[in-house]
């Protein structure tokens, strides 16, 4: 008896030993940053989808299975999924993968947040007192995290490690090309609106201002009251756009569209499953093409 | 034992080796360098998390405010003629404003190999009662954990939830009737494996001292001495050394992609040693053992909408359960003794809910016990056969955001008495409110 348990065990652990550092990725961003970075060294499971949002998930058997058998969790960080992930984490039986780990990498660690509450309140809203941990949509960080991830590869599989900077390299180099030129076409916009507050790190960047929120606090659903101010403070401005997430409800967007004139457009928070950096590209594409008001 | 399994665990943790510390986030202020009399200081940062969350209801119903105790008297081999009455050991709601247990929750990692939880709650009377106080392993090689401490046993699906989690405020009947009104909640140890399957399983099984009101109940020297001779008290009252309770689970889920999620699940219990004292029709003690099985299921499927809109899980358990018992001692027929006395129960519960508008869902729920609920009396022959109790309910919950929730809800209870059968209707306003650093939730 104990013999069989112990061949059983022996292949267990044996199962997993593959060429491939296995990665598992919280969202399709991480997952996209992986792929791009780690090229053919890493196999990458993502565990949230992108219509999905990524703070109300829970710790599911899918996930477990990812993380047990992962050599690298990357997560966003910051508290964006500490609704699951350390849940998952605990239930994975994965001691390479726990927090403080090699195994372990957030993107939001790697690179200055903003929006650090002082003062934590749930009063507030769901809100992140460590920092906005929505750098996913900020391209300019996400070459920072792409040259982390890639030191943090190379410790995992250090004979791909050239691989790995070359890549990450070649990800920022691209960053830096498009940049103007999407900056160029959101110069003249009048601002946006967002539904929930996780596009400022991209605003910032492209240097487009924020006009207000759906959300009256973050997490917090629309309210009437909230949504007739917001209206009274847009029809004072030059129309813009109001961006949402295909997951967030279209009423009261579509409520404060028709009573401002402002346009509007859902757009994802995280490319689709799969996606490599071009389709990264395109989706920040997609907002600067929004923003423009060129669709 | 859990001694034992402590130094086991220690020393599995040693063998797996230490982890490698690996680069970690750069740490805040490390350049923060110069001249400065500044003391540096970690502060309260080593603290644990610590959640508090509060619970309270409205109560009323059309039994006389008795409609919880009446759902402890179902009928079955627990609460069987003459035997003594743990079916509503822990007090009902009464009519009107009630408060429940204020929960707290401790956890954080001991070092490298542990992490610990406790969680106590405090009554509405100041009193406290400790539900849970473990540790877990962290660093097991091949997908292994120890768990060790008193902990809701890992069986079925409902039985490790905490009351704030649970979807509809009572018990459900299986549970109540056959494992007790936590579940099965015990001082133990426990050994899970999750193997690195291309679909998540998990195996796991437990010993437990054994200590409980349903499953593995030992009435003792208390309940013996007001009944019994004193040399009948000697014989009987005292338990086999612990642990005398044990459990096997395991559990699976396909992969069915983000949306769908089905998992499901058997598990067994075996408690050694069960005493019971009956006191009709004559003052007799029964020892024996008593066993439990089941299977558990559940579905949720996660639509791609905010606030939990268009959500759906259901879930359903049922559990069989065995009392094989012996006379050992009869106050007016020494015949007796040796005699068998088979009792036998099962029962189920089916609850599903529904998201249907952002923030809001509604719940229903159907549990019954008595599918099968006998009693077989070995040498005469003599048998009895219980009637079944169900009951229905359904609720509607708002939840605000993740922190609160608010939920009304009906029950109406068909409840076969060792008087004939009754029915209560009872309607709940609850609330359920969660401060601090509350974890995440497991599936």
């Amino acid at each position: 008896m104990i013999r069989l348990i112990a061949v059983v065990v022996a292949l267990a652990v044996a199962l997993p030993a593959a060429a491939e550092v296995r990665v598992a990725a919280t969202t399709t961003s991480m997952a996209m940053l992986a792929r791009t970075v780690g090229g053919e060294a890493v196999a990458v499971t993502t565990m949230a989808p992108p219509d999905r949002d990524a703070h109300y998930l829970q710790a599911k058997p899918s996930m477990i299975r990812a993380l047990r058998r992962a050599d690298l969790v990357v997560a966003v960080g910051a508290e964006l999924e500490v609704g699951w992930l350390p849940a998952a984490i605990r239930n994975a039986a994965n001691p390479a993968i726990r927090p403080g780990q090699e195994g372990y990498f957030e993107a939001a660690a790697q690179v200055e947040l903003t929006g650090t509450y002082q003062r934590a309140d749930r009063a507030m809203g769901d809100v992140h007192p460590s920092g906005d941990p929505h750098v996913n949509l900020d391209p300019v960080r996400m070459a920072k995290v792409a040259e982390a991830l890639a030191a943090r590869l190379a410790q995992l599989e250090p004979a791909a490690a050239d691989a790995f900077r070359r890549r990450a390299a070649e990800f920022g180099k691209q960053v830096e090309q498009r940049l103007p030129g999407w900056q160029e076409r959101v110069s003249d916009s009048p601002g946006v609106v967002a539904f929930h507050k996780d596009i400022n790190y991209l605003m910032h960047r492209l240097e487009v201002p924020i006009r207000g929120y759906l959300e009256p606090k973050p997490g917090i659903a629309p309210s009437a009251s909230h949504l007739k101010g917001l209206i009274g403070d847009l029809k004072a401005r030059a129309t813009g756009v109001i961006l949402r997430h295909p997951y967030h409800p279209p009423a009261p967007v579509r409520k404060v569209a028709e009573a401002t004139g402002w346009r509007t457009a859902a757009i994802p928070l995280d490319p689709e499953l799969g996606a490599d950096a071009q389709a990264y590209f395109a989706l920040i594409e997609a907002y600067v093409a929004a923003i423009a008001g060129e669709r | 034992m859990p001694r034992i399994a402590m130094t086991l665990g220690a020393a599995l943790a040693l063998i797996a080796g230490g982890p490698a510390w690996g680069q970690s986030a750069p740490y805040l202020g490390a350049n923060a360098g110069g001249a400065s009399s500044a003391e540096v200081t970690s502060g309260n940062r080593f603290n644990p998390d610590i959640s508090l969350i509060l619970e309270g209801n409205a109560y009323y119903d059309d039994a006389d405010g008795e409609g919880d105790d009446l759902v402890g008297m179902a009928e079955g081999i627990n609460h069987a003629h003459g035997g003594d009455d743990h079916g509503h050991a822990h007090g009902g709601e009464a009519p009107g404003l009630n408060l429940k247990p204020t929960e707290l929750f401790f956890s954080a990692s001991v070092d490298p190999y542990f992490d610990a939880f406790v969680q106590a709650v405090i009554n509405d009377d100041g009193g406290v009662d400790l539900e849970e106080a473990y540790f877990t392993t962290r660093a097991l090689p091949a997908g292994l954990r120890v768990k060790g401490g008193k902990f809701l046993s890992g069986i079925g699906y409902h039985n490790e939830k905490h009351r704030h989690q649970w979807q509809f405020i009572e018990q459900n009947l299986p549970y109540q009737h056959l494992l007790g009104a936590h579940g099965l909640m015990d001082t133990g140890v426990q050994l899970t494996w999750t193997p690195a399957t291309p679909f998540y399983t998990r195996f796991g099984v437990e010993a437990l001292q054994g200590d409980q009101a349903v499953v593995g109940r030992f009435d003792g020297e208390e309940a013996l001495e007001s009944e019994v001779p004193d040399n009948v008290v000697d014989r009987f009252g005292e338990p086999k050394q612990g642990p005398r309770l044990f459990t096997a689970f395991a559990k699976a889920a396909p992969n069915l992609g983000y949306s769908h999620e089905l998992q499901a699940g058997v598990f067994g219990v075996f408690a050694s040693d069960q005493q019971e004292l009956h006191t009709e029709p004559a003052d007799h003690i029964l020892t024996g053992q008593y066993w439990l099985a089941g299977t558990d299921w559940v579905y949720a499927y996660d639509a791609p909408h905010q606030y939990g809109k268009g959500d759906i899980k259901l879930q359903a358990e049922y559990l069989y359960a065995v009392k094989d018992l012996e006379v050992a001692y009869h106050g007016a027929n020494a015949a007796a003794v040796g005699d068998r006395r088979e009792f036998t129960q099962d029962g189920f519960y089916l609850q599903g809910r529904y998201g249907f508008a952002a923030n809001w869902r509604v719940g229903a729920r159907y549990d019954m016990v008595g599918l099968t609920n006998d009693k077989a009396v070995g040498t005469t022959g003599m048998a009895a056969d219980y009637d079944a109790s169900s009951r229905v309910a359904a609720n509607l919950t708002w939840t605000p955001t993740h922190f609160s929730r608010i939920q009304a809800q009906w029950s109406r209870a068909a409840i076969a008495t060792a008087d004939g059968d009754d029915t209560a209707n009872q309607y709940y306003l609850r609330y359920v409110l969660s401060m601090g650093q509350h974890g995440a939730h497991d599936f």
